[in-house]
């Protein structure tokens, strides 16, 4: 995902993470035995495999500009900081002391797509990349819960659910609005608007 | 736990008193004031600002409980600055309101701070806990907040070098509202160093006492030097305030100082004499204010050089501003006059009873005192005859007209007080012996000030009195002993000339005396204070002709030119630093959240 350099790329990488997480959702549901898991299983399928990065290209599309994301850091660089975050994340999930292994391999991968996502907001000039950013972090707290506590509970999943999708839809007018009236979406030439 | 209960002690009864009858007349004075000079809605403003201001300063005086005392001092503080702009359309006014609110909130940040060290020892936001906790506490803590207290409410108060925002503020405010900054206002921070230094804190090393006198010392010379230089009416009076306070705070070090070394009987005398010198102060500051309101009501302008005669148009302001002018220039048999003469035997009693320096010192203050009150005296001779005396110097003074009913009204009233501040002088410094004595917690029962209900005897068994009564019995005879024989002696019949113009033929109001003119001893005497800066042209057609002459000359602010102005600058120089963190780039914004995330855990991980 961070040696993505179009949009098309990221769109793509986000999909396969997003059905990773499916999958690691419906394993959980195997072991741990809950019906609400499938459901979200199924949501994440629906939703994150299909809806959003379907919505994505769609606004890609239309608003029809470069594909090139824009990097501060470069794909090789951006892999190194990558591995770093990883590392990170494995000490501080560590520090966190939840005990179990397998669980502290699952924060681990959590931790480090929440940092990865973030760092992805950071490093991209273009506003897809910062979206996409925000849905990588999202996904990265879902694994949080999911591998600390078996999931949150239902109710709060579908609200989550419902709110990335709208900020997903709201988001993809914005980067429509700001490309109009800016005709770009390059997000460091914002500073020009601080007074 | 917060209590909200009220204290009624005789300290906060006498500036209760003080607030109302300031209050009360340029309440009435305003009804005219505010009539054709504003709309309908900023009238109603005004009169809502009003109440909430006065409300404000009751609360400050009677709360029992550092923490609503903060609270009300700062609505005070809020409330006086949205009447410091009234005036929004006028630039200085909202120059004039930022100078002030900055200062005051300095003041506030150095009460806050004063107030958390008491409550770190008392654990309590009650006063009478906090007494009890000062008690136990170390005198070094003693110290600093001693010196906390004074910044904060030195702010409020106007000492020199914190007077800054006084001659910006007070003359942008409406001029009921001035009188009640000035006359009041100024007074809460006097209560504030009396009620937490004297009364709560408890005097603990004779420095504080000489530190007070040495700063009040400057202010009323720094006071009086600049009101001299200065000539809009309402500035001038401003710095007088400044002046005034310093004269209330010598008293009140004064008494500080006799607390220290043991001597009860003085420490209440001079206190008396502060407070009355408040009491005062209040009143003919009010009134001044009230009448240079009127003067800028019937002239649109406050410059004194483009008054003049007014004495003609407006004949019962000139002579209340007469007799407020008399009691700020300490004229017997007036207020002023009392409270001066009062506090300068209480240095004179303090210099015979003190040994060795303080002796000097304390005679050096006494002439520093009786310097202060000539120069008072000098500036007010000028005020008042270059707006009263003479000829009209511009069309505005020409078409002058007395003003309204209320305005007149709230001016008699002070004025009034003004004279009887000065004849009752014994049975109100019994009244403030019982100020005094609750507020230093010293026994009263045994003093005596006066020999009988008219003669005031400073201390029992010196040959010092004083009779304002009988002074002005006397003053009232030989005016009329003067007048009789006029009567007998001279021709009844006026006959009018021309005024002996030196052979120019020709006298007309360009010819007066100005206000500039007069101060210049004054700016040549303290040069080395005031640095004048001073530019004269002369265009000539021969040696002989002079066709045009021109002469520009000003004083330069010390205290803003080598204190606030560097201060500024360095507040500017290291904000236009800081705002470099503040680029604009939404990935720097989320690059500071992510470090900052980043960072804390680490933090965690270390500790």
């Amino acid at each position: 995902m961070v040696i993505a350099k179009r949009v098309p790329a990221l769109i793509r990488s986000f999909r396969y993470q997003s059905f990773f997480i499916f999958l690691v959702t419906l394993s959980a549901g195997f072991t741990e035995r809950q019906g609400d898991l499938y459901f979200v299983a199924l949501l994440i399928l629906v939703l994150k495999v299909f809806i959003i990065p379907v919505l994505l290209n769609l606004t890609a599309k239309r608003i029809n500009v470069d594909e090139g994301l824009g990097l501060f850091v470069n794909s090789q660089l951006s892999l190194i900081v990558a591995l770093i975050l990883s590392y990170c994340s494995w000490v501080f999930s560590r520090s966190l002391g939840f005990g179990l292994y397998h669980k502290l391999l699952g924060q681990t991968v959590a931790f480090s797509v929440l940092f990865i996502g973030a760092f992805l907001m950071i490093s991209r000039m273009k506003a897809f990349s910062q979206v996409a950013g925000l849905l990588v972090m999202e996904n990265g707290i879902f694994l949080f819960a999911l591998s600390v506590s078996g999931g949150m509970p239902f109710f709060v999943e579908i609200a989550i659910f419902l709110d990335v999708f709208v900020s997903v839809i709201i988001m993809g007018l914005f980067v429509y609005r700001i490309n109009k009236l800016f005709t770009h979406i390059d997000v460091t030439k914002l500073s020009r608007l601080k007074g | 736990m917060v209590n909200f209960n009220l204290l009624f002690d005789p300290l906060s009864i006498f500036f209760l008193f003080v607030i109302f009858i300031i209050s009360l007349p340029s309440a009435v004075y305003s009804l005219g004031y505010l009539k054709g000079e504003y709309s309908q809605g900023k009238v109603t403003l005004a009169w809502f600002l009003l109440s909430a201001f006065v409300l404000s300063m009751v609360l400050v005086v009677t709360v029992s409980n550092i923490f609503i005392f903060l609270v009300a001092w700062e609505i005070m503080s809020l409330v006086s600055y949205f009447l410091v702009v009234f005036d929004t359309e006028h630039e200085k006014s909202i120059q004039a309101g930022l100078i002030y609110i900055v200062m005051t909130h300095i003041g506030t940040a150095f009460l806050i701070a004063a107030f958390l060290v008491m409550y770190q020892y008392a654990h309590s936001f009650d006063f009478l806990a906090i007494k009890n906790a000062c008690q136990t506490m170390p005198s070094q803590v003693k110290n600093i907040v001693f010196i906390l207290l004074l910044i904060g409410f030195g702010t409020k108060a106007g000492i020199v070098p914190l007077h800054i925002w006084l001659p910006y503020a007070h003359p942008q405010a409406p001029s009921h509202i001035s009188s009640i900054m000035s006359g009041v206002m100024i007074k809460t921070a006097i209560y504030g160093l009396i009620r937490f230094v004297i009364s709560i804190l408890g005097v603990n090393s004779s420095w504080w006492g000489i530190l007070i006198l040495v700063l009040a010392v400057i202010s009323c010379l720094v006071g009086v030097i600049y009101a001299l230089m200065d000539h809009d009416i309402k500035r001038l009076l401003a710095y007088h305030s400044v002046e005034n306070i310093g004269i209330i705070l010598l008293g009140v070090g004064l008494s500080m100082f006799f607390i220290n070394k043991g001597m009860p009987y003085l420490a209440v005398f001079s206190l008396i004499a502060g407070l009355y010198h408040l009491v005062n102060h209040a009143v003919f500051k009010g009134l001044l204010f009230l009448c240079a309101g009127s003067v800028y009501k019937a002239t649109g302008t406050r410059d004194i050089e483009k008054l003049g005669g007014l004495i003609k148009k407006m004949p019962q302001t000139a002579i209340y501003f007469l007799i407020g002018a008399m009691g700020i220039s300490a004229l017997p048999p007036l207020n002023g006059f009392v409270s001066e003469w009062l506090t300068l035997q209480a240095f004179f009693l303090g210099a015979f009873s003190a040994i060795g320096g303080s002796k000097l010192f304390l005679g050096v203050c006494a002439g520093m005192l009786a310097l202060t009150g000539g120069l008072a005296a000098a500036c007010f001779v000028k005020a008042f005859g270059i707006t009263f005396l003479a000829l009209p110097r511009s069309r505005h003074a020409e078409e002058a007209k007395e003003v309204s009913f209320s305005m007149k009204a709230g001016m008699f009233f002070l004025a009034v007080l003004t004279i009887i501040f000065g004849l009752a002088a014994v049975p109100i410094m019994g009244l403030l012996a019982k100020v005094a004595g609750a507020s230093t917690g010293i026994d009263i029962g045994n003093m005596r000030f006066s020999l009988n209900n008219l003669i005031i005897n400073p201390q029992v068994g010196k040959n010092i009195y004083l009779s304002t009564p009988l002074l002005a019995l006397a003053l009232v005879a030989s005016a009329a002993a003067g007048f009789s024989v006029y009567l007998l002696f001279a021709r009844l019949k006026p006959v009018s000339y021309k005024t002996w113009d030196c052979g120019y033929y020709k006298l007309e109001a360009r010819n007066e005396y100005t206000a500039t003119a007069f101060s210049k001893p004054f700016r040549i005497a303290f040069s080395f204070f005031l640095m004048p800066y001073r530019k004269t042209q002369k265009i000539r057609d021969s040696f002989y002709h002079v066709k045009s002459f021109a002469y520009e000359t000003h004083t330069i602010s010390v205290f803003k030119k080598y204190i606030y102005a560097p201060l500024v600058a360095l507040v500017f120089k290291s904000a236009s630093f800081m705002r470099r963190i503040q680029p604009g780039s939404i990935h720097l914004y989320l690059a500071y959240i992510f470090a900052a995330l980043l960072f804390l855990i680490i933090f965690m991980q270390k500790f």
